[in-house]
């Protein structure tokens, strides 16, 4: 019952998804819509609470036994504490009954995300470029004909792609263009097959309880 | 030199400056922004969960009499039962809809959109001739990504042993795969570096006023 | 130790330090840089030309802070092309963080286009001219879900106004109504834009994506289920190039003024390959 409940529901659910590829019938595709809109939204808007309620578990259970580095899990939990209530009091565009002005100085939601989180993130992303300048002078060798092959190929799009391409030649963007057009289209094509082969295998077998590890440990 | 006085442009840049201490090495600044940036984007998240979904799909009709909606309420307080250990084989319930909807919805379009419509694009026609703006070496760049493409699938096939002709094939294939990489490799070296050029050009133009 | 062997052991910082140095210097001197329009980015841009007059064109913001700097002059490039051309915009999320992207973008767009505005026909109105319907997951219900009402998928739109009453929402009902969808994703958002929406609808679909997910589009592309695809900053500037030379708009263009330090910084990148490989080949041709 713990796991066939589950898998039936899996295998009825998986076939609703697809008839209404099948029967454009105007019944079909209402029953679909309402299925949609009024169950999966509301059960995956559940699944993002869950998500917020374990980072929560996880972080107040590290400050309760003093885990290494507990204390900044404290930073975190304040700070999203504090983001929540300006979010959720200010609302969405700083119209809430909480006021997120003070002055002409604005920390609405909006306000917080541009100018914490975006700093943040787009920095934290922008670190791989230095990273990737050390990879490049310490690990990219040109070992076997095929990382040669790689290199060259790299070089050209590297060039090709700007305007000092074309300021060598006139043919190296187009050259550029031609190895993304042709051989990279080849070789993209060639895994996507097999990556799309190898996902409708992993589906069926999801669909017919072959494949039972999404149910997790336990009974 | 134009500083700003705008305090978010100065936690902004102080902000993005404790990231890339990283660079130097791992220190308490690093961290501090990193347990920030975690906890700002999960309330970022709050918000629009609450304002976006909860309120206008769940409690506004539920409260003006759309009764039918306790369902779905129910499956997806089936969520939380993750956490009583007795009951917790009841989260493969809503997990089960998610998912079981997913991967139906997903086979057709899968095999319309990945391999059929893929296929179509291979295949030696006048129509995939005509695709090519170049005129009559789209036919020349049409055989080759044809074969191209058989090589790499070739490549790939490990039910049988590469020897013969399938060890030619996949041996083309190989070179058509590392130059698609390098293709690859390249145009990921400008991401990273476009991010690094955001970045200091927030630093330099925003916060310092010394560029433009 | 060799020469060759204290080249190949310089610290890391070192190598840093060079990197930031030649993105730096021509920051200074602020020189944007003319590109050569390629044909995927030209094939998008006639693909908004082309949109018919009564129908509008779905923008899905779908990237993170981390993409700002490719994608956010994306964003700004279409958002000035439709508007310029009076095309109807909607503009939707799949996931909740590129919302804020999504609000930024439309909201410099719009002051733009009204500071130099003489009347209300010539502003951009929100309700008429665009509308931003927010986010609703999980993503298949809204790409499933349009292509029968949208506005039964969205009720409400990110501002909490009911979607029905809005001017814009009368002529745009589903798919049908939408002339082309631009989605704009540092992820694998694109493709179920073609798998379900235009699989089943028929609905056009256009990208701007990231350079380091760009490669695996153009098979897309080849096979027209793209009807065009920008690839990271090169493809910002290159659509920034296009709606300054065919429409004349005079506009900051920000992946345009990267090139420069983008140039720099592959000659040096291409440098770092080419040292380590000779101090590798130096080293082994010893043993």
């Amino acid at each position: 019952m713990k796991k066939t409940l589950p898998l039936i529901l899996v295998f009825i659910v998986g076939i609703l998804g697809i008839i209404p590829f099948l029967i454009p019938h105007p019944y079909v595709q209402k029953t679909d819509d309402f299925f949609r809109n009024d169950i999966m939204k509301i059960v995956a808007a559940f699944a993002l609470v869950l998500g917020l309620g374990s980072l929560i578990r996880v972080h107040y259970d590290k400050i309760k036994r003093h885990r290494e580095n507990w204390q900044y899990s404290w930073i975190l939990l304040v700070t999203f504490a504090v983001t929540a209530i300006i979010g959720l009091f200010g609302g969405v565009a700083g119209t809430g009954p909480l006021p997120t002005r003070i002055s002409s100085f604005h920390f609405d939601i909006q306000s917080i995300y541009l100018n914490v989180e975006v700093p943040l993130g787009s920095t934290m992303f922008a670190l791989l470029s230095f990273l990737m300048a050390s990879a490049a002078y310490r690990a990219f060798r040109a070992r076997s004909p095929e990382a040669t092959l790689l290199l060259l190929s790299a070089f050209v799009v590297m060039i090709g792609i700007l305007p000092f391409g074309d300021q060598i030649s006139h043919r190296l963007p187009s050259f550029a263009q031609w190895i993304m057009d042709v051989p990279n289209v080849a070789a993209q094509r060639g895994i996507l097959l097999g990556v799309a082969l190898g996902m409708l295998a992993t589906a069926l077998k999801i669909l017919l309880g072959i494949e039972r590890n999404w149910l997790g440990g336990g009974e | 030199m134009n500083l700003s006085f705008d305090p978010w442009v100065w936690i902004g840049a102080l902000l993005t400056l404790a990231i890339f201490s990283f660079l130097y090495r791992d220190n308490p600044f690093y961290k501090v922004a990193e347990h920030i940036f975690v906890g700002v984007s999960n309330g970022y998240a709050v918000t629009f969960y609450y304002h976006l979904i909860l309120v206008p799909t769940l409690f506004n009709p539920l409260f003006r009499g759309r009764f039918i909606l306790i369902i779905p309420f129910i499956i997806g307080a089936l969520y939380f039962t993750r956490f009583i250990p007795k009951i917790s084989w009841l989260v493969r319930i809503p997990i089960g809809i998610l998912m079981g909807y997913g991967i139906g919805a997903s086979i057709p379009a899968t095999i319309q959109a990945y391999i059929i419509k893929q296929v179509q694009g291979t295949i030696l026609t006048p129509y995939n001739f005509q695709r090519w703006h170049a005129g009559s070496t789209g036919i020349v760049w049409s055989i080759i990504l044809f074969l191209g493409v058989i090589c790499v699938v070739s490549y790939f096939y490990f039910s049988r042993e590469q020897k013969g002709i399938l060890k030619v094939t996949s041996r083309i294939g190989i070179f058509f795969v590392m130059i698609g990489f390098g293709a690859a490799f390249g145009y990921t070296v400008m991401a990273r570096v476009s991010l690094l050029i955001g970045r200091l050009q927030f630093l330099l133009g925003t916060w310092l006023g010394i560029i433009k | 130790m060799s020469f060759m062997d204290r080249m190949l052991k310089i610290d890391r910082r070192i190598i840093y330090l060079i990197l930031a140095v030649v993105v730096i210097l021509p920051m200074l001197f602020n020189s944007p840089l003319s590109v050569r329009v390629m044909d995927p980015v030209q094939k998008l841009f006639n693909a908004v030309e082309s949109i018919p007059p009564d129908k509008a064109m779905i923008v899905n913001f779908e990237y993170d802070p981390r993409d700002v700097p490719e994608l956010q002059p994306m964003a700004l490039s279409i958002l000035r092309h439709a508007f310029t051309r009076r095309i109807k915009i909607l503009v939707l999320c799949l996931y909740v963080q590129p919302l804020g992207m999504a609000q930024s973008a439309l909201t410099q767009i719009t002051e733009e286009f009204n500071k130099n505005a003489k009347s209300n026909a010539d502003s951009i109105l929100y309700g008429r001219d665009h509308v931003f319907l927010g986010w609703q997951p999980p993503p298949l219900v809204p790409i499933l879900g349009m292509g029968e009402s949208i506005a039964n998928v969205y009720k409400t739109d990110y501002y909490g106004n009911q979607t029905d009453t809005l001017p814009l929402m009368k002529h745009v009902k589903n798919y049908r109504n939408v002339g082309l969808l631009i989605s704009l994703s540092s992820s694998d958002v694109p493709r179920y834009w073609i798998e379900y929406a235009q699989n089943r609808f028929g609905l056009k679909v256009g990208a701007g994506v990231t350079a380091v997910s760009g490669s695996e589009f153009y098979s897309y592309l080849q096979t027209g289920q793209f009807s065009g695809l920008m690839v990271g900053m090169k493809g910002a500037a290159e659509y920034e190039e296009m709606i300054a030379k065919e429409l004349h708009i005079k506009a900051r263009r920000k992946a345009s003024e990267s090139m420069p330090s983008l140039t720099y910084a592959h000659l040096v990148m291409i440098a770092f390959i080419i040292i380590g490989n000779i101090g590798y080949f130096a080293r082994r041709r010893k043993k």
